[in-house]
């Protein structure tokens, strides 16, 4: 018997997904991720001041704005044709390591935890029919303290980021040069105090929770795997004094490592409400042009792809590239590898912040080219992240934007094969297809950020489906 | 007892307000003498950097929130329910009593399709129609962030998805806390003033006079150095943003003394101009952001 | 003379308006309530900060006759080339004044709410400024060719 589950929203993610799958005998035969959310920044971008584009884009998300902030000034730089010092690295790279830790920390306790964890129903915001929890009570109301706790603890990743970036989220430290201010020793011994508690905190709670709840959903290290194609821009890497500290560009397909050539990179608009002269182009080719009316798409998710092929990006890619974690692929192996990843990161913020010279100024005074072209590729939070921008009489005359969500969340080309979170949610098993909690462990653990995916677009044709009741 | 004397008493109150509204609610509510309210927060057009900033929040933090002065019963990134269950909550409230926090725009072109929030029975609801269904029941209306109060990024030319703020589709009192994001005592003062008193005074736009009547100009730190015309030339300086183009002069809001993220830092702190983002019209009306070319002496 | 007295009669109000502020401050204990009250007295303070420049304006523009009798005329062409950018100052034309808003607080980066100089933006300051005390605060540099 075949049957089609809806969920939707997916809740705890930033944005609005839907997760509609198609269910046979308890095994789910096909699924359709769909987001929900269009606002089209690339045409808003168009004709503005480039050295707007950074504050600009970073209101594409909420929850990892400085990404944007990055992608945007390396473009900026890579047009502008301007060689960035490593203080100037070292600064905006810590800004970006704090998003990392604000991000990673939240999505662990307050977007995955209640997937795994018997949440207090006499608070209103948790009442929810849960069903699969596994913990016992002690282990369990341990992780429901930590919930609380690890809310002070986001909250000085970010007081960390405004430390250097001004405020968050979106903030005005990342820019074209490095950041705009300067670390004075007062500022630097403050964020090694902040950065001090929070690595105590991912040591002595975060990383034991993580392993509470792997000891006890052993069959989610089966579940979700995916592709299990990877793919990564690099972060914090290529230091003329420190070299790489974690990684380089590379891709991962077939067992094999290689690294990543950015022309291999293409977009394709088969099944989302786009139209074009071409289906497929290269990022710096073409915006598409939205069409509602289009068949056979069932999504405005683009479809972006790596020598034809779907790849996954986010932590467990970095953590697999760069050989720190090799346990396995799936829906538990991301939420580890995205926990170990923070410890790894509060690491290299030790690291950069170690190395900042007190009181360096990196900023000058910039003039835009009346003609140019640039791209900023780099991993954030949640993986690989382009922007491509093209100079024209000195504004923005084209702007490209591949976010990390668009990846893992991507539809289909016309060889029909699905996105890596569709994919990784087909063969899943479903104990219970009126509360399919298999679904949204799974597609949480791809972190989804479906503001950042701002061509998503649903076609909002209904379709008679057996509605989730819970 | 020695009486402080360093402080400077605009300072300390604005800060002390906050956390003393607050406090005050929850002793109230610990008394009796009133209610916990409910609270459905819509996360509508926009990035969800509203709730995010919200998680920011301290004295009271997000916890005390939760917790002991208002009941959540919907908001898409912290919910723990999903799919139908979820939007089950969200409609059955309506019989009851609540405030409506909204952040992010609402998308109105091609019915609102372009921003789904979720499937009820069946049928995808629009942004457009969750606010027109729970914006006239709501005991307040709270626009949080530039995008709810006016549009914001999400509106910036040429608004492709035809976005709009929340007093444009609603015909009622609509409180507005502009900011992108808004600053999370900002919402928390207005929420605990809401739950002890009421409506606090709004100015002619809408919004709480207690954080956005007084210039940012008026008292900039770096004030000094306009009056006496010693412009910054480039990001990182010391001295008056203006000549970079600082929206500080049109910008009402407490940003000088509350600054952010545990009162840590502020934009123009960070040696960058303040963007406006907490006055209408932004983004549009307030860039461009950063010029370097502007005349610095005739 | 007139303006001059009218300044002093404002100028006295404002001044006893920040004492009671200051009184009431004193006896208010309530948190909010003196919020209020010192966002009462940052305005006052805007406003006679205000006064002050209308005063020194008032008093340059009487100080020099040369503009009065022998304002400088602008064409639109000529006026388009003051656009605050690259050394050239920031003339925006108003009701066939033109004034210099190089320094003006509330063109930061030589733009105002999207507006840009070198223009006559008498519409928009109709619609946005109608009935405020602006125009006499700014530094006039000529006129427009009738």
């Amino acid at each position: 018997m075949s049957e089609r589950l809806v969920i939707n929203p997916v809740t705890r993610i930033s944005g609005f997904l839907e997760i509609d799958a198609t269910v046979e005998d308890n095994i789910v035969t096909d699924t359709h991720t769909k987001g929900l959310l269009f606002r089209g920044f690339e045409k808003m971008l168009t004709g503005r001041s480039p050295f707007d584009a950074v504050y600009f884009t970073q209101r594409i998300c909420g929850i990892c704005s400085s990404a944007h902030a990055m992608a945007s000034t390396m473009a900026l730089e890579d047009a502008m044709d301007i060689e960035v010092s490593d203080q100037g690295k070292y600064l905006r790279d810590i800004i970006h390591g704090c998003e990392y830790l604000q991000n990673h920390i939240r999505h662990f306790y307050q977007y995955t935890l209640p997937d795994y964890v018997a949440m207090p129903q006499n608070n209103t915001l948790f009442i929810a029919k849960q069903t699969d929890l596994r913990l016992p009570k002690i282990k369990n109301d341990l992780l429901v303290q930590h919930y609380f706790d690890s809310l002070d603890i986001s909250r000085s990743a970010h007081e960390m980021l405004a430390v250097l970036g001004g405020k968050a989220p979106h903030n005005h430290g990342v820019f074209i040069g490095g950041i705009t201010t300067q670390a004075t020793k007062e500022k630097i011994s403050r964020l090694f105090s902040l950065l001090h508690n929070i690595t105590e905190f991912i040591d002595s709670k975060m990383v034991p929770d993580t392993q509470t709840v792997a000891q006890y959903y052993q069959d989610y290290f089966e579940m979700g795997k995916g592709y299990g194609n990877f793919l990564s821009y690099g972060c914090f890497n290529n230091y003329s004094q420190l070299g790489t500290l974690y990684l380089n560009p590379f891709i991962y397909h077939d067992g094999i490592k290689q690294v990543l050539d950015p022309e291999r990179i293409t977009e394709n608009i088969a099944t989302s409400w786009y139209t074009d002269q071409t289906e497929t182009y290269a990022p710096n080719e073409t915006i598409a042009e939205p069409d509602i009316a289009k068949s056979q798409a069932y999504s405005w998710v683009k479809a972006p792809r790596y020598n034809g092929l779907p790849y996954e990006s986010g932590p467990l890619a970095r953590m697999w590239l760069s050989g720190e974690y090799r346990h396995g692929i799936s829906a538990m192996d991301r939420t580890i590898a995205r926990v170990l990843e923070a410890k790894k990161i509060a690491a290299i913020i030790k690291v950069l912040l170690s190395n900042l010279i007190p009181g360096t100024d990196v900023q000058q005074v910039y003039s835009v080219p009346s003609t140019a072209f640039g791209k900023g590729l780099i991993d954030t939070t949640r993986g690989a992240l382009g922007h491509w921008l093209k100079i024209e009489n000195q504004l923005i005359s084209f702007y490209q934007i591949i976010a990390p969500t668009t990846w893992n969340l991507s539809t289909r080309t016309e060889d029909n094969l699905p996105g890596p979170g569709e994919k990784a949610l087909i063969g899943t098993q479903i104990t219970d297809p009126s509360n399919p909690v298999e679904l949204g462990r799974i597609i949480r653990s791809f972190d989804p950020c479906i503001s950042c995916a701002t061509h998503i677009y649903q076609s909002g044709n209904l379709i008679n489906s057996i509605q989730i009741v819970s | 007892m020695k009486k402080q004397i360093n402080s400077c008493p605009n300072q300390t109150e604005k800060l002390k307000l906050v956390s003393m509204l607050a406090n005050k609610a929850i002793m109230a509510i610990k008394n009796g003498t009133i209610k916990k309210r409910n609270l459905v927060w819509l996360e509508l057009t926009g990035c969800s950097g509203n709730i995010i900033s919200l998680l920011d929040a301290a004295n009271p933090g997000f916890k005390n929130l939760a917790t002991q002065m208002v009941n959540i019963i919907f908001d898409n990134s912290l919910m723990v329910a999903e799919g139908q269950a979820a939007m089950e909550k969200l409609f059955a409230i309506t019989a009851d009593d609540y405030i409506l926090v909204v952040e992010g725009a609402i998308a109105s072109k091609d019915n609102g399709l372009y921003n789904i929030i979720g499937q009820f029975n069946g049928q995808p609801i629009t942004a457009y129609r969750a606010i027109n269904e729970l914006g006239p029941k709501a005991s307040y209306v709270i626009a949080m962030g530039a995008c709810a109060s006016d549009g914001g990024i999400s509106a910036g030319r040429p608004n492709p998805s035809g976005s709009l703020s929340v007093q444009s589709i609603l015909n009622r009192k609509v409180i507005k806390l502009p900011g992108c994001p808004c600053h999370p005592d900002w919402l928390t003062g207005t929420l605990s003033y809401i739950l002890l008193y009421g409506q606090p005074e709004l100015d002619n736009k809408d919004r709480p006079t207690m954080f956005y009547s007084t210039l940012i100009h008026d008292v900039c730190p770096r004030r000094p150095y306009f009056d006496q015309g010693i412009f910054a030339e480039k990001l990182g300086d010391k001295s008056c943003m203006f000549k970079i183009g600082c929206r500080g002069p049109v910008t009402p809001v407490d940003c000088p003394v509350r600054k952010w993220n545990q009162h840590v830092n502020w934009p123009i702190g960070d040696d960058s101009p303040c963007i406006g983002c907490a006055q209408f019209g932004f983004p549009d009306r307030m860039e461009p952001f950063i010029s370097y070319n502007t005349t610095r002496e005739v | 003379m007139s303006e001059q007295h009218f300044y002093d009669k404002d100028f006295n109000k404002t001044i006893n308006d920040i004492n009671d502020t200051i009184d009431n401050l004193y006896l208010t204990e309530d948190c909010y309530e003196k919020n209020k009250l010192l966002n009462n007295l940052r305005k006052q303070i805007a406003n006679i900060t205000m006064m002050m420049q209308n005063n020194q304006n008032y008093s340059k523009n009487n100080i020099e006759p040369v503009t009065q009798n022998d304002p400088r005329v602008f064409t639109p062409e000529e006026l388009s080339t003051y656009t605050g950018k690259n050394g050239n100052p920031a003339y925006v034309a108003v009701n066939g004044v033109v004034y210099d808003m190089t320094n003006v607080a509330a063109w930061g980066g030589a733009t105002h709410f999207g507006l840009t100089p070198g223009k006559d933006l008498s519409g928009v300051f109709a619609s946005c400024h109608d009935g405020q005390p602006i125009l006499s605060t700014l530094p006039v540099v000529g006129v427009m060719a009738p």
